[in-house]
């Protein structure tokens, strides 16, 4: 299937069943949404809604049971764990709730790690300007642990853009930090964002995080509820 | 670039811990291979080096018939050094007496091993040293007093005459048995065809004698196995000497101390790797997740592995070969002319024993670290160890392999890994038995003692695995420690302190009296005397038995014993002897004799035959009233034939007898020889010596092997507390925030590990108690019995073991503050 070039991220019909104990669950039904490029989107839900699970499928981390994902013009459905991996690495970042940095590196050396499995040339200097512009420039060789949780979170902000990706998903990316730190993370996010024109896709519950994107999905129970039009067309 | 992030991430990971652990059991495992296969082959080699001095050669091959020029050319080739030898009884002559001597004739390269020293004196300690030369013959010192000869005297043999030169002072290859024999005579084997002794039928023993570097030996004995005849065999080291059978229990114990240590090591690593893995589960998750293949990551964890095989597998090979090059000094210092060779084999064998241990037992953890899937990076990561049933199967398969690779002995390999595996299903009941008894009992306890026992409930249900590698671990440690100390004291035993290093064989009724006066006057104790009368055994229930050792099965006649025998009567049964068939001669017996269990079993005797004696020309017989099992280790004459006394008593017999002489009374040896003349003095202080000096090497060789078994014990338990570390430290900050202070976690977590250690001790004792059981009854050969110490020992030590290591690795976390502890935890 060719999709428009405006259209950046597409779902059709995305259904997600696990298994467990008695039978199987599914966590998702019916799903089908459209994402542009450059656009920025939430997907809002209480805990357990499944927006994160959307996430996953939307990112390539996972497959959907039934249904299709596209991402540009990858159908991320068809593809193998290790196909996916290579589109997240040429055009994904993440930035996730409990930052999930590599304990075992410094700051610099975690920002600059999807650049080096990329074979990008010029990691460090491009690292070196991120930790610059995330206020962590004296902090370059610090381990995590030594890190606060924001300046944790702002490390993974700049490691999620160094690779210059055409979509970030941020999954709750100030849920476990205090609400003024929370909201300069935020400031951050939107700012890079902006300045690199990426498609933003963000899962929170927050609904004042929400309301700064252009776009809202809301989720209870694996289905969209409520979808706020602005700006962009729903299939589905 | 990808290599650049797998060394960044390797050199930080060192500092977690668990890569040490894996580094350092592999360490032991090839560490523990190279140096017990070398120092194994070293000890093996160096008695090897000392008994072909005592057979003259490294390898000798004995004929009845004439030697075969062909041989010794296919020898030559193969750049192995020869020497002939002939051997027969023959009557010898001078001028008007004549005496019954065994004749040694010799070439000029006789001998390839030890040496040969003649004197031109009939006294040993006198006259210069000689070599042998054509015409002339050498005497055992006692033939000169026996025959009234003289150095320079002419005697006859068969039909030539020759010269005396001196005396026999030193032959490597005398017999070493107490029981002697007739007196020995050396001549050239250039002149034995002017005896014209040799005859069709004659009697005549060829030894070819061989000597050269192991492996081109090795080459020609398989290169003319083919062609040797029925007539020829292998002159083997006597399985049946102390040194033999001692050399034999020590190579078993070595190699099955090695496979222990093998198998705690590959435990220690494999704990090690997986909980490496599951730590790094999350961020191989994050790294797939920022666009890694599962490619990459195999090749990022992978090249840890690599690197630490490859630490292990350099500081192994270095460490085992100094303890190799360690034993060789020591072998040295034992004995002097000692050349060790430096052998490739324990280096490949230690190698590929930790690249086994490695793949199959860490590989498999990291290549499952490597199947993380890029969605784990959105769920909670999981703090327990994953049981993998593909991991124990493989695991246990090769743990299997590499004792069987090591020890050579399938049945050995079986029989120890079936005895783990019991105990590994044994000790999983008891786990779960313990989990359903374990909270009733606990209910009206203390709360640092319900806490203890609520974290051991959990935990052992969890990973029962963990009682069980420490169950193992100290199980080792005790079953090696106490068969160790009673392997020494077995070999003690057998010669102990004062024990008689002295023979006196060829005695007469008449010398008797004098000996007594003399042992009495030097305060010598003298043994029992026991007569002896040499004979044949002619047949064996009216059928007449070979009278020549032979292979040649188309013979119709019954095998016989081929020779002479010492035949001897007792009213009481010997020392070291035991009946295991009939009853010991009554008073009154009337022609009965005994017969050694071995013999009776190779000439097919049972309780009841009758037994033909030619003795002296006479003929008598005798029933079979007992079987006798004999302690061959034990320096005592011992006799395959023992008759009621109302058969010999009335024969011309001479005695045996034995005594310990101190090395400061050597002296006195020759004024006896001088009172005594005809009577031979044997002398067994080397025998003693070299059996001590095995002991030594062999006590030091245990010791450092239950070093060895100690710290891979240890290393076990240090991996199995470090893969609950992150488990303790999310439990201590919870408890730390509901309030508990540092006693009560200090008394939970060190009686958590004062019960699982008395557990584990206790199950160790009793599976201790029952290997070595089956140890001693089965491979040892040792007498059973119940080891008392090692049942306070047994749970003593494992409570002290793993309470101090457990201790050892969590009071620091205990020691963090609070705060920091919880900060910790909720930052992963």
């Amino acid at each position: 299937m060719i999709i428009a070039p405006e259209i950046h991220i597409k779902a059709t019909g995305l259904t997600k069943s696990v298994k467990v104990a008695d039978g199987s669950l599914t966590i998702l039904h019916d799903i089908s949404l459209l994402i542009n490029r450059g656009e920025s989107v939430a997907i809002v839900g209480a805990s357990g809604s499944g927006k994160s699970t959307l996430l996953s499928l939307l990112a390539g981390l996972d497959v959907p049971s039934q249904g299709e994902v596209f991402l540009a013009e990858y159908p991320l459905h068809l593809l193998s764990e290790d196909e996916r991996a290579g589109v997240r690495a040429a055009h994904v970042g993440f930035v996730f709730q409990s930052f999930l940095l590599l304990p075992s590196l410094t700051a610099l050396e975690n920002i600059t790690l999807p650049a080096e499995l990329a074979g990008i040339k010029d990691a460090k200097a491009r690292g070196l300007i991120l930790l610059q512009q995330v206020g962590l420039a004296e902090r370059a060789d610090f381990f995590p642990a030594q890190l606060s949780g924001g300046e944790q979170q702002r490390v993974a902000i700049a490691r999620a853009f160094i690779t210059k990706p055409d979509v970030l998903f941020a999954d709750e990316p100030s849920a476990n930090l205090d609400a003024a730190t929370g909201l300069k993370i935020e400031d951050l996010l939107f700012k890079l964002n902006a300045e690199q024109g990426t498609t933003l896709v963000l899962v929170t519950h927050n609904n004042d995080l929400a309301a700064r994107c252009q776009r809202q999905y809301k989720m209870q129970a694996g289905r969209f509820i409520e979808t706020d039009m602005q700006g962009s067309q729903h299939v589905g | 670039m990808l290599a650049k992030i797998a060394w960044r991430l390797f050199w930080r990971e060192l500092r977690r811990g668990e890569l040490w652990v894996i580094a350092f059991a592999l360490f032991l495992a090839v560490g523990s291979v190279v140096s017990l296969s070398g120092i194994t082959t070293g000890v093996k080699s160096a008695l090897m080096q000392r008994s072909a001095q005592f057979s003259a050669a490294d390898s000798v091959l004995r004929s009845s018939q004439p030697f075969d020029q062909a041989i010794f050319a296919q020898a030559e080739n193969l750049k192995v050094q020869t020497a002939r030898q002939m051997q027969f009884d023959s009557m010898l002559f001078a001028a008007d007496i004549m005496q019954l001597v065994t004749i040694k004739a010799v070439d000029n390269s006789y001998p390839l091993r030890g040496e040969l020293l003649l004197k031109r004196a009939s006294r040993i300690a006198e006259g210069k040293t000689v070599s042998l030369n054509k015409g002339d013959v050498y005497l055992e010192m006692r033939l000169f007093d026996l025959l009234k000869l003289s150095v320079g005297d002419q005697i006859e043999l068969g039909m030539a005459k020759l010269t005396v030169g001196g005396v026999i002072a030193n032959e490597p290859d005398a017999p070493l048995s107490v029981f002697g024999g007739a007196p020995r005579v050396l001549m050239h084997i250039d002149d034995v065809a002017a005896t014209q002794i040799v005859q069709p039928g004659s009697r005549i023993t060829y030894r070819y004698l061989f000597a050269g570097n192991a492996t081109n030996l090795a080459k020609f004995e398989s290169a003319i196995a083919p062609q040797l005849s029925s007539h020829q065999r292998w002159q083997k080291l006597d399985n049946e000497s102390a040194i033999g059978s001692a050399l034999e229990r020590a190579e078993r114990f070595l190699l099955l101390a090695g496979l222990l240590g093998i198998i705690l090591a590959a435990c220690a690593a494999a704990v090690a790797a997986t909980r490496y893995s599951q730590r790094n589960t999350q961020a191989v998750a994050v790294i797939k997740a920022l666009g890694a293949t599962t490619q990459q990551v195999r090749l990022l964890y992978g090249s840890h592995l690599f690197l630490v095989i490859l630490f292990s597998l350099v500081t192994g090979v270095i460490a085992g070969q100094l303890a190799i090059d360690a034993a060789h000094w020591g072998i040295k210092y034992y004995l002097n002319d000692y050349h060790a060779e430096f052998s490739w084999r324990p280096l490949w064998l230690g190698c590929l024993t930790g690249v086994i241990c490695a793949l199959l037992f860490a590989a498999r953890p990291m290549w499952r670290l490597a199947s993380t899937a890029a969605i784990d990076v959105l769920k909670q990561p999981s703090l327990s160890l994953g049981f993998d049933v593909v991991q124990w199967v493989v695991g246990a398969a090769a743990i299997w392999a590499l004792m069987w690779l090591f020890s050579g002995e399938l049945v050995l390999s079986i029989g120890l890994f079936v005895i783990c595996a019991v105990f590994a299903a044994v000790l999983m009941v008891f786990a779960a038995v313990l989990v359903k008894f374990v909270k009733p009992v606990a209910a009206g306890q203390s709360s640092a003692r319900k806490l203890a026992m609520a974290n051991l409930r959990r935990r052992l249900w969890a990973n029962s695995f963990q009682l069980i590698t420490f169950s193992l671990a100290i199980f080792l440690a005790l079953s090696l420690y106490f068969l160790r100390s009673e392997l020494i004291e077995q070999w003690q035993k057998q010669i102990p302190v004062g024990a008689p290093n002295h023979f006196l064989v060829n005695i007469t009724e008449a010398q008797r009296d004098t000996l007594n006066s003399f042992a009495k006057q030097h305060q010598l104790k003298l043994g029992q005397y026991y007569p002896v009368v040499r004979g044949r055994l002619t047949a064996i229930n009216n059928e007449q038995v070979q009278q020549e050792v032979t292979k040649d099965d188309r013979s119709a006649q019954r095998v016989g014993i081929g020779r002479e025998l010492n035949l001897t009567w007792l009213s009481d049964l010997p020392q070291n002897n035991e009946l295991t068939i009939g009853h010991w001669f009554a008073v009154q017996a009337k022609a009965e004799v005994s017969v050694e269990a071995e013999v009776a079993q190779r000439l097919a005797i049972k309780l009841g035959d009758t037994l033909a004696f030619s003795i002296g020309g006479q003929e008598l017989s005798a029933n079979v009233s007992s079987i006798r099992k004999v302690d061959w280790n034990s320096l005592q004459p011992n006799f395959y034939m023992i008759l009621s006394p109302d058969l010999l008593a009335n024969f011309p017999a001479t005695y045996i007898n034995a005594f310990y002489l101190a090395p400061e009374q050597s002296v006195l040896l020759n004024q006896l020889v001088r009172l005594l003349p005809t009577v031979t003095v044997i002398s067994v202080d080397s025998i003693i010596a070299q059996v001590n000096s095995i002991i030594g090497q062999v006590t030091i060789a245990l010791s450092f092997i239950l070093l060895i078994i100690g710290l891979a014990a240890a290393l076990v338990l240090v991996a199995q507390v470090q893969a609950t570390l992150e488990q303790r430290e999310q439990e201590l900050a919870i408890l730390r925030t509901l309030g508990a202070r540092y006693i009560f976690l200090r008394n939970a977590l060190v009686l958590e590990f004062v019960f699982l250690g008395a557990m584990a001790g206790l199950f160790a004792t009793i599976l201790a108690e029952i290997m070595l059981f089956v140890l001693q009854q089965r491979v040892f050969n040792l007498p059973f019995n119940l080891h008392y110490n090692l049942w306070w020992i047994g749970p003593m030590l494992g409570v002290v073991l793993v309470t101090a290591l457990g201790w050892w690795q969590l009071k620091r976390l205990l020691r963090i503050p609070s705060a920091q502890l919880i900060r910790r935890v909720l930052q992963g």
